[in-house]
């Protein structure tokens, strides 16, 4: 064997098949939650287009083969201060705490987690920014504790989750490689 | 390259390189790959040293790329290289930000070092010189006992310059011979999410040069024919297509000019089979060696040559600012892809001084394939193993095997290596 372990176009396939099974199982679930709990506010609508927009954002940058990790958070930053400045224009109704912002989190760290996935033994590239997506996604956790979120606070609780099971993936798969980067710039 | 009275060195580049940086991104890297494999595993640490010991004798590759008004120029790199653990696919994009701003990357294995090189930068033949340099200054610090005093010292540092050797050679008045047909495209799905396969085929190399003395035809001409061969058998006669098979074969100018430039110093013959006329591995293979002959007159080589070292240093062109090249160069490449199906390099043998040959088992090239010529193939030889390599962006890998039952069915020993992207063929054999 002269070359490290690759996955091999056949497995990849699979796992993008399994991926994308598991996407549209969330979808159904997300809609059959929305109907039972919340029915009058359409958010599971949100989050299948949340869905759909990862997948585009994940192969085109994936075949395209750049950075997707910084396009993510800087998506999740502008996408969340366009919609707090919607939010106060049309009169702060807190739909963007509510609803707009756990889902803009919800959908950067699939995004996250699905690369981290695929993305064989490159973690290390995407580590900084992944912390970032980590920083911003406990956002929801302060706007819980000092009570701005009245309505759908479940889905904010999704977020968080999300957000935490993600970051334990990535501390699992990347552990060595930022070990790595840390003892290689901080040599002396 | 170096400072010199307060100022830092800079210089233009070759007639050829100058195409590579505004053509080149992710999905059209322009990067090719050396690898020696070695019998042992290899330590980091001599590598990196070796790298740079290299960098002092050819300090052409120490160098970075800048953006000129008009065109890229080198600059010289005080920065140290890197040697890291492979981790990516094989000759990716070298991005300058995350490479300390060098054109090539070394990385290693296991008991492989690789080197990654932009075009850019050199050739096959000068990135061997200086690849081997690098092997040769690892074995002498891993092996520092063994290897004796006598023949360190001795070993000479090839004489070179970095000359654009095109313009010193080339032929005001040579017409352009290209070809106006455009080439058949090989046809099928690609691999997902960036992925290359790499596919090397380890021949025999006398078995093979046997068959090649019988049949009166060079290696570089049997293999040809049997790649023109597996491309109509396993792909051109399913796709209802007429146009010719066009296969491209970089030329190493050195042989026919007085030249020892570490810069590009390479053109190309294009082996044009209409596949209306040939039919068997026999007519292919005749067809091939009249062509070879045909193409490759110095005449022939200097037409070619001249005729893009004349679109260069055309005033118009060179009076375009950068950015409008780009988008200009960009456009026309996307049409000038289509005039080759396959490119083949054939480095040949790779001269490597015999008390170091114990410590090597063999050398492998392997050339960055793109959307439009979505399998490239090359070779090189050290001792009784030619190897000759497939990358591709293809689900499947029918002309691979294809290739390697044909050798095998001409009595020839061959055994394969990849890197797992298309596991079919290594689990089979």
């Amino acid at each position: 064997m002269i070359y490290p372990k690759k996955i091999s176009a056949k497995k990849t396939g699979i796992i993008i098949k399994i991926l994308l099974l598991i996407s549209v199982l969330v979808a159904l679930l997300l809609t059959f939650i929305n109907k039972k709990t919340t029915p009058d506010i359409h958010w599971a609508a949100l989050s299948n287009a949340g869905i759909v927009y990862v997948w585009i954002t994940v192969i085109y940058s994936m075949n395209k083969n750049i950075n997707i990790a910084a396009h993510v958070m800087i998506q999740t930053i502008a996408i969340t201060l366009l919609n707090l400045y919607i939010d106060h224009l049309l009169g702060d109704e807190g739909w963007s705490l509510n609803i707009s912002i756990p889902i803009i989190i919800i959908i950067a760290n699939t995004t996250m987690f699905i690369l981290t996935i695929l993305s064989s033994r490159r973690y290390i590239r995407y580590a900084i920014y992944q912390l970032i997506i980590l920083l911003l996604s406990t956002l929801p956790i302060i706007f819980i504790c000092r009570g701005m979120i009245q309505n759908v606070i479940a889905l904010s609780y999704i977020a968080i989750v999300i957000s935490f099971a993600n970051l334990i993936v990535t501390i699992a798969l990347s552990a060595g490689d930022v070990k790595d980067e840390i003892v290689r710039k901080f040599h002396i | 390259m170096s400072k010199s009275k307060g100022k830092l060195e800079w210089r233009k580049l070759d007639n050829s390189a100058k195409i590579f940086p505004i053509s080149a991104g992710k999905k059209y890297s322009t990067v090719f790959r050396l690898s020696a494999i070695l019998n042992e595993n290899i330590k980091p640490k001599k590598l990196e040293k070796a790298l740079k010991i290299a960098l002092e004798k050819y300090n052409s590759f120490k160098v970075k790329m800048k953006l000129g008004f008009f065109w890229y120029y080198f600059e010289h790199n005080g920065k140290e290289p890197i040697v890291r653990l492979e981790k990516e696919y094989p000759c990716k994009y070298v991005n300058p930000k995350t490479n300390n701003d060098y054109l090539f990357k070394v990385t290693y294995f296991k008991n492989k070092i690789n080197i990654d090189i932009f075009h850019s930068l050199a050739d096959g033949n000068s990135a061997s010189i200086f690849f081997r340099e690098i092997i040769y200054n690892y074995l002498e610090l891993v092996h520092l006992e063994e290897i004796e005093e006598g023949i360190r010292t001795t070993r000479k540092v090839e004489e070179v310059t970095i000359e654009d050797s095109y313009m010193s050679n080339y032929d005001k008045k040579a017409k352009s011979n290209n070809s106006t047909k455009k080439a058949y495209i090989i046809k099928g799905k690609k691999i997902n999410l960036g992925a290359i396969s790499a596919i090397h085929q380890i021949i025999d190399f006398k078995q093979l040069k046997e068959i090649c003395t019988k049949k009166e035809v060079t290696v570089t001409q049997y293999l040809s024919a049997v790649l023109i061969y597996c491309i109509y058998t396993q792909n051109y006669i399913y796709n209802k297509d007429s146009k010719p098979i066009k296969l491209c074969i970089p030329v190493n100018l050195r042989k026919y000019y007085s030249s020892k430039t570490m810069a590009n110093f390479f053109s190309y013959i294009t082996v044009e089979a209409n596949m209306e006329k040939l039919k068997t591995f026999d007519d292919i293979l005749k067809f091939v060696k009249n062509d070879f002959k045909k193409r490759l007159t110095l005449e022939e080589i200097n037409k070619t040559m001249s005729g893009n070292v004349k679109l260069g240093i055309n005033p118009i062109i060179r009076f375009i600012p950068l950015f409008i090249k780009k988008i200009i160069v960009r456009l026309s490449y996307i049409e000038i892809r289509k005039y080759t199906t396959i490119t083949y390099s054939n480095i040949g043998r790779v001269g490597i001084i015999g008390k170091y040959q114990k410590y090597l088992d063999y050398f492998a090239m392997l050339i960055a394939p793109d959307p439009v010529e979505k399998i490239k193939c090359s070779s090189c030889t050290l001792g009784n193993k030619l190897v000759f390599t497939f990358t591709s962006i293809l689900k499947d890998n029918k002309i691979e095997e294809a290739f390697y039952r044909f050798l095998i069915n001409q009595g020839i020993k061959v055994e394969i290596e990849s890197n797992g992207v298309l596991d079919d063929i290594s689990k089979k054999n």
